[in-house]
């Protein structure tokens, strides 16, 4: 007895920390290439959990995207900061002339434009590509119209000149799309609110289906969790395993989810451009971004990992 | 090397497997643990294995009290125990060598030895020619003697065997003996549960008997006729 124990620990602490590291970095290789040759191996189910995982991350990331176009929108038309005065069918160009003269006096007005009952009708006919039914109108039901640029962007300034015309007779309905502007803010920030929630719920949903394929792959490997525990496996090392499993659910999701986002952009993107090369080509159909690539393919690993944790510590205890 | 001080084992529901059992087991000995089903070898197994709780007592194995040991170090204890089951708890979604390789990838053997190691085993039970196969295709004694292989890799110093001829022809079953004396002579320590009274009073090894969950004999020199004092 004595010899062989001696021999023993000899050959173990004859092990350098590197060879330990390496050793241990090679069984965790091992360990993900094992799960993954798994997944592989029955890809009908897999393929199913992967679908769910890929659909419920699908949702909040098409939410985000869809916040992240319209806020395009706010940020140039913040920059925009107009008002728009439509005047009485009857103003006559002296009391037009008037009337810009007295806002361009104004310190917070910059530049004003004035646009013609004409004009109006022939921009709408180029804008829509409705010229034959303007053309078949009698009369131009179309005002003319003030544009007015403001010196900042503040709501309190456009508040001031809205004020201001609606004391002139010639205006008949003034436009600010500041207040369109709020609105588009407020959406946003709804949208960025239905974003988290959805987050949320979703990662719950994650967390749920993860945890439940674990549940089956532990039921199906039981033996095999039986036999590592009576020779001496920690709990660490069998749960390992099906960590690394979650681990590829969650990433293999994300990376779906991610593909599937891509390809309804690409669908998208043909009709999206026709629709915002109206508003000149200062916008574009943005896609996730980089950042957000990664907090996708991030996030839903961890998720998946962290499915498989909850999994694990759930259905460990019978053994 | 293992000494029962006064064991008892209850379990749930009342049924009384182990009264008040007393035995050492020395460094390197081998004995044979008889009785009839139901009298509690396999509980007695268990307990040295940490699969079971006792009730009453203590075990010490290598000196320590193994029943106040933290629940994370009972692996490593594990370790140092090798066991062989009566239904020999094989993986068939591997192959001999990956099955004997298990108890070395657990405590994170370097490859190239724990190939080295495996193939030693495996030679030693005579199955080296069989490391490829999955274990599903050899026959009932070929199965048991990867079960000792796997028991032995790791070179445990306590070897447990519950039953491990119980499935076996005789012819098989004094082989499985003759490999099993073959480690004692090394200086491994054995425990042998088996209630195969033909087989093992021709071996000349301690014999502990059980009845009814209490020891009732202790024979350090049986004799090669019978087990009657």
């Amino acid at each position: 007895m004595s010899a062989k124990p001696k021999t023993r620990g000899n050959s173990k602490t004859s092990l350098s920390a590197r060879q330990h590291l390496l050793a241990w970095l090679a069984l965790h290789r091992e360990c993900a290439q094992d799960a993954l040759r798994r997944l592989w191996q029955q890809p009908a189910s897999s393929a199913m959990t992967l679908a769910v995982i890929a659909i419920a991350l699908l949702l909040p990331a098409l939410l985000y995207v869809t916040g992240k176009n319209l806020s395009q929108f706010d940020d140039s038309l913040a920059q925009a900061n107009l008002v728009t005065a439509y005047l009485q069918s009857d103003t006559d160009d002296t009391t037009v002339a008037g009337l810009r003269q007295r806002l361009s006096a104004h310190e917070q007005v910059s530049n004003t434009r004035f646009i013609s009952s004409d004009q109006a009708a022939a921009d709408f006919a180029e804008w829509s590509g409705l010229g034959d039914v303007v053309d078949a109108l009698a009369e131009n039901p179309l005002p003319a119209s003030l544009v007015i640029q403001l010196a900042d962007t503040r709501y309190e300034t456009a508040r001031q000149i809205e004020a201001l015309l609606s004391d002139e007779p010639a205006v008949a309905f003034v436009q600010m799309d500041q207040l369109w502007l709020q609105r588009l803010d407020s959406f946003l920030s709804l949208t960025r609110r239905a974003v988290l929630a959805l987050i949320a719920v979703l990662s719950l949903a994650v967390l749920f289906i993860t945890g439940n394929s674990i549940r089956t792959s532990i039921a199906s490997r039981e033996a095999e969790i039986r036999v590592m525990n009576l020779i001496g496996a920690t709990r660490a090392f069998i749960a390992r395993p099906f960590l690394y499993t979650g681990l590829w659910y969650g990433l293999l999701g994300g990376a779906l989810a991610w593909l599937m986002l891509a390809v309804l952009m690409l669908m998208l993107s043909g009709p999206a451009e026709a629709l915002l090369a109206y508003y000149g080509n200062q916008y574009q159909l943005q896609g996730l971004g980089a950042a957000a690539s990664v907090v996708l393919l991030g996030g839903s690993a961890a998720l998946g990992w962290l499915g498989a944790r909850l999994s694990v510590s759930r259905h460990f205890t019978r053994f | 090397m293992i000494r029962f001080d006064d064991v008892s084992k209850r379990y749930p529901g009342g049924h009384e497997a182990l009264k008040q059992v007393s035995f050492e087991l020395e460094k390197g000995e081998m004995a044979f643990l008889t009785g009839r089903s139901g009298a509690g070898k396999s509980t007695l197994l268990k307990l040295i294995m940490l699969t079971e709780d006792l009730n009453q007592g203590q075990i010490l194995v290598s000196g320590r009290n193994i029943n106040r040991l933290p629940a994370r170090q009972v692996p490593f204890y594990r370790r140092r125990i090798g066991v062989v089951f009566q239904d020999h708890q094989l993986l068939f979604d591997r192959s001999v060598f990956d099955n004997v390789m298990l108890p070395l990838q657990i405590e994170g053997y370097d490859k190239h030895e724990a190939a080295r190691r495996v193939r030693a085993a495996l030679d030693k039970v005579g199955l080296l020619a069989r490391e490829k196969l999955n274990p599903v295709t050899l026959s009932g004694g070929e199965q048991q003697r990867v079960g000792i292989a796997r028991a032995v890799v790791n070179r445990p110093q306590i070897l447990l065997a519950d039953e491990p001829t119980g499935n076996l022809d005789p012819e098989l079953a004094a082989e499985i003996m003759v490999l099993f004396e073959q480690f004692n002579q090394v200086g491994v320590c054995m425990l042998i549960a088996s209630h195969d009274l033909s087989l093992i009073t021709r071996l000349k090894h301690r014999m502990l008997t059980l009845e009814q969950g209490r020891l009732i004999k202790d024979e350090h020199q049986p004799s090669r006729t019978g087990t009657s004092p």
